[in-house]
């Protein structure tokens, strides 16, 4: 019987959502589905990227577009945790 | 010397403190105590943020000494766990008195925050390597792994790691407060039943459980080392974590009360219904569709108003101010009033809108909505066959094109980079929002929004029809990876933020678009003052005999079979290859210029209807929407030039262009061509 990390991975390459479309469907709590996946983004597994609708959290200086850019510079730092998980390629 | 050796070596010296009368220190007058270099060794070990240093402090007090551990740059922090402190005995929760007995004092070590033993940075290798790395006899004698009652799971990962290892386990779960209000409780006694050791609640930061703890302690050093939890054997490292985690969910779930969470909220309700594959992107369309008939029908009669304001009372006062110093009829009229007022102006005119628009898609970004809409479209990239994390850039560039090509670089594959920056630009930046609207409640009206979101519509679909285009041809071994996305909760949009962001967003519009208009009217203004033939003097010139009239009038045949080669269409496509900010106020400077009568108020919508009826033959609608199509498929700007040229190298930002105008072009004449058999 596959375990917690098997039945996540599972439901990622099944392109299920989000996390709580995962927990929905595998019947693991919330809490347990969060441990699995930041487990496996500290394992290499996972690659966790925080999406920004704007601009980047730490400022125009950090931007390649700052110049010519008509986007406040505000706007990236206060977004909510938009956070994409995707599976990391492994060579074996 | 080993570091088992100097882990045992007492490294602090605190003074002595006077004692109270019995001879006995009490926690009245503040005992103090050595830990001698035999005192049991606990070691504090836990993820961050679970109130390991916080339960640290609280043993120990002021008997502290950091450091980095020898060898490492890791910060460890060791104390002295005083008999008082550690006595079991003791009544009174809290009480630092050794009164009832005289145990050792305990050496505690505060080790750095770790999730695991897997050493994945230098903080978790230094555990691992006191605690499981180095020989058996110089490991602590016990660990009291601190956990998030809040977040329990998280927690029970390395509990597991180091119930494999032959040392004692004591589990101190924290933040038990934080758990209770999110009505999750953690049944100590079935965790640690299900654990196999003892299990205490403490809150480190009101001192309690501190007592329990002691006695936990002082009962578990007393015991023989616990056999270590048994484990599959196996190479594979994900098979073994995974009995970890299955391990650890059941006890989790055997120990965990949360009542409530079973049963589905309304946040879940909702998006069950709102991510769902069919329903999602239908309502995402109806809300889209809400937004831009909301946006047009409320700010219409705004921008008519101001519309009026611009073309008459505004134009007749500079034009009288004008008379009065005797430069009317000048260059400087020319420029002044029908360059700067008519395209500044036209700009104005926007503003309401805009507002509106920024103001709607605010409430819905703040209140977590558009992180759903970016669920359905990242699905719908998907089922095309395009990389899935591509949405985030296209989702940015129907704001800006310009960020939108550098946020490509999220993207891990350098194929999937490329194909975004070529997809970037048939996104409807906002800039052309302004030229659609503008049309829209000229021709269309009033379904002027029902237009305007048609637009939006078709630039998704070219979106994707050009990405399956390349797709097929260019790039079909591109591979897609799976991708999920964590949303953050719903909100209340709330006022303040909301007023703030609108206000960013249309200071930002206005200071690059003024900026692109100002720098364009002057340009076009120059260009519409220098004649091409003798006899005509600099400024004096009609505009269709200036060198402007005539780039326009000499490109302008090339869209005849789409319905739109008026020159002064034409002129205006060739302004808004610069920048799509231009179009209207270089539109609304030609025909000023051509007919400079400034109490004539709206009749820059009545010189486009005219120009579509006369270029299309009779047939205005199929023209002007295959103008829209050409001006939503064809360069945004040199501005995204620049940007795909900085990415993707310049034979790519050709290639790019070459698709963007075929495409345009072949799109409009299909629009007019097709459209004027039934319109």
């Amino acid at each position: 019987m596959s375990g917690p990390l098997h039945l996540v991975l599972d439901e990622i390459t099944a392109g299920t959502p989000t996390l709580a479309a995962i927990a929905r469907r595998t019947g693991l709590s919330d809490d347990v589905v969060r441990a699995a996946v930041d487990h496996l983004v500290r394992a290499g597994r996972i690659t966790s990227t925080e999406l920004s609708l704007g601009c980047p959290t730490d400022g125009c200086g950090t931007c390649p577009s700052s110049d010519g850019c008509s986007l406040p510079a505000s706007l990236g730092a206060r977004r909510p945790g938009l956070v994409s998980l995707s599976l990391t390629r492994r060579i074996a | 010397m080993s570091e088992s050796t100097r882990l045992r070596e007492p490294r602090t010296t605190t003074p002595m403190v006077p004692s109270s009368a019995s001879g006995k220190a009490c926690c009245h007058t503040g005992p103090q105590q050595t830990a001698e270099a035999d005192a049991p060794v606990v070691a504090l070990v836990g993820a961050p943020n679970t109130g390991k240093s916080t339960l640290f402090n609280a043993l120990t007090g002021s008997r502290v000494t950091m450091g980095n551990w020898p060898g490492t740059t890791v910060e460890v922090s060791r104390g002295v766990w005083p008999p008082t402190l550690a006595s079991p005995t003791c009544g009174r929760e809290n009480c630092t008195c050794d009164h009832n007995q005289d145990p050792l004092a305990i050496t505690v070590l505060d080790l750095p925050g770790a999730y695991s033993l897997d050493a994945h940075s230098p903080d978790e290798q230094l555990t691992r390597g006191l605690l499981q790395d180095g020989p058996v006899d110089e490991r602590p004698d016990l660990c009291v792994v601190t956990v998030d009652a809040s977040r329990l799971a998280h927690g029970l990962y390395l509990v597991a790691q180091i119930r494999e290892l032959a040392t004692r386990v004591i589990v101190a779960v924290t933040m038990s407060d934080i758990a209770a209000q999110r009505e999750v409780t953690v049944d100590t006694a079935l965790l640690s039943q299900a654990l196999g050791c003892q299990v205490v609640a403490t809150d480190p930061r009101r001192r309690t459980g501190l007592h329990a703890l002691a006695t936990a302690v002082r009962a578990a050093l007393g015991d023989p080392v616990p056999d270590p939890r048994p484990t599959p054997i196996t190479d594979d490292a994900l098979v073994l974590d995974d009995d970890r985690f299955t391990w650890l969910s059941d006890a989790a779930e055997h120990a965990t009360v949360a009542p409530g969470h079973d049963r589905l909220t309304l946040s879940d309700k909702v998006d069950r219904w709102v991510t769902a594959p069919v329903a999602g992107p239908l309502l995402f369309l109806a809300v889209m569709w809400i937004v831009f008939q909301l946006t047009t029908t409320v700010a219409a009669p705004l921008q008519d108003a101001l519309d009026r304001l611009f073309s008459g009372p505004v134009s007749g006062w500079v034009t009288s101010l004008l008379t009065l110093v005797h430069l009317d009829g000048t260059w400087v009229e020319g420029l002044l009033v029908n360059g700067l007022v008519a395209g500044v102006g036209m700009l104005l005119t926007f503003v309401p809108l805009m507002a509106l628009m920024f103001l709607l898609l605010a409430l819905l970004e703040d209140s977590g909505y558009l992180a759903r809409a970016a669920v359905v479209t990242d699905r719908l990239m998907r089922t095309m066959g395009l990389p899935g994390r591509a949405f985030l850039p296209l989702i940015v560039g129907f704001g800006c094109n310009v960020p939108a090509i550098s946020a490509t670089r999220i993207l891990p594959d350098a194929r999937q980079r490329l194909l975004t920056v070529l997809l970037v630009p048939f996104t409807s930046c906002s800039a052309r929002l302004t030229v659609f609207v503008m049309l829209g409640t000229v021709f269309f009206r009033p379904n002027a929004g029902t237009a305007v979101f048609g637009m939006y519509v078709a630039s998704v679909a070219l979106v994707v029809l050009i990405g399956l285009l390349l797709r097929r041809t260019l790039w079909r071994t591109m591979g897609a990876e799976p991708l999920i996305i964590d949303l953050p909760a719903y909100h209340v949009p709330t006022l303040r933020l909301t007023t703030a962001v609108v206000w960013q967003r249309l200071r930002g519009f206005l200071k690059t678009a003024s900026g692109i208009i100002v720098a364009t009217v002057c340009a076009v203004w120059l260009l519409q003052s220098i004649p091409t033939t003798g006899g005509q003097a600099f400024g004096q010139v009609p505009v269709e005999d200036s060198v402007y009239g005539v780039v326009a009038r000499t490109i302008a045949p090339a869209f005849a079979p789409a319905g739109f080669d008026q020159w002064q269409t034409a002129s205006a496509l060739l302004v808004g290859f610069v920048a799509k900010e231009a179009v209207i106020s270089s539109w609304a400077q030609t025909y000023a210029t051509e007919q400079p009568q400034p109490g004539q108020a709206g009749m820059l919508g009545d010189h486009i209807r005219a120009a579509f009826e006369q270029s299309s033959g009779g047939h205005p609608l199929p023209a002007v929407l295959a103008f829209m199509v050409f001006l939503l498929a064809y360069t945004p700007c040199v501005a995204t030039l620049a940007a795909q040229r900085r990415e993707v190298g310049l034979r790519w930002t050709i290639f790019g262009v070459a698709i963007q105008l075929a495409t345009a072009w072949l799109l409009a004449v299909a629009v007019f061509q097709i459209g004027r058999l039934f319109w």
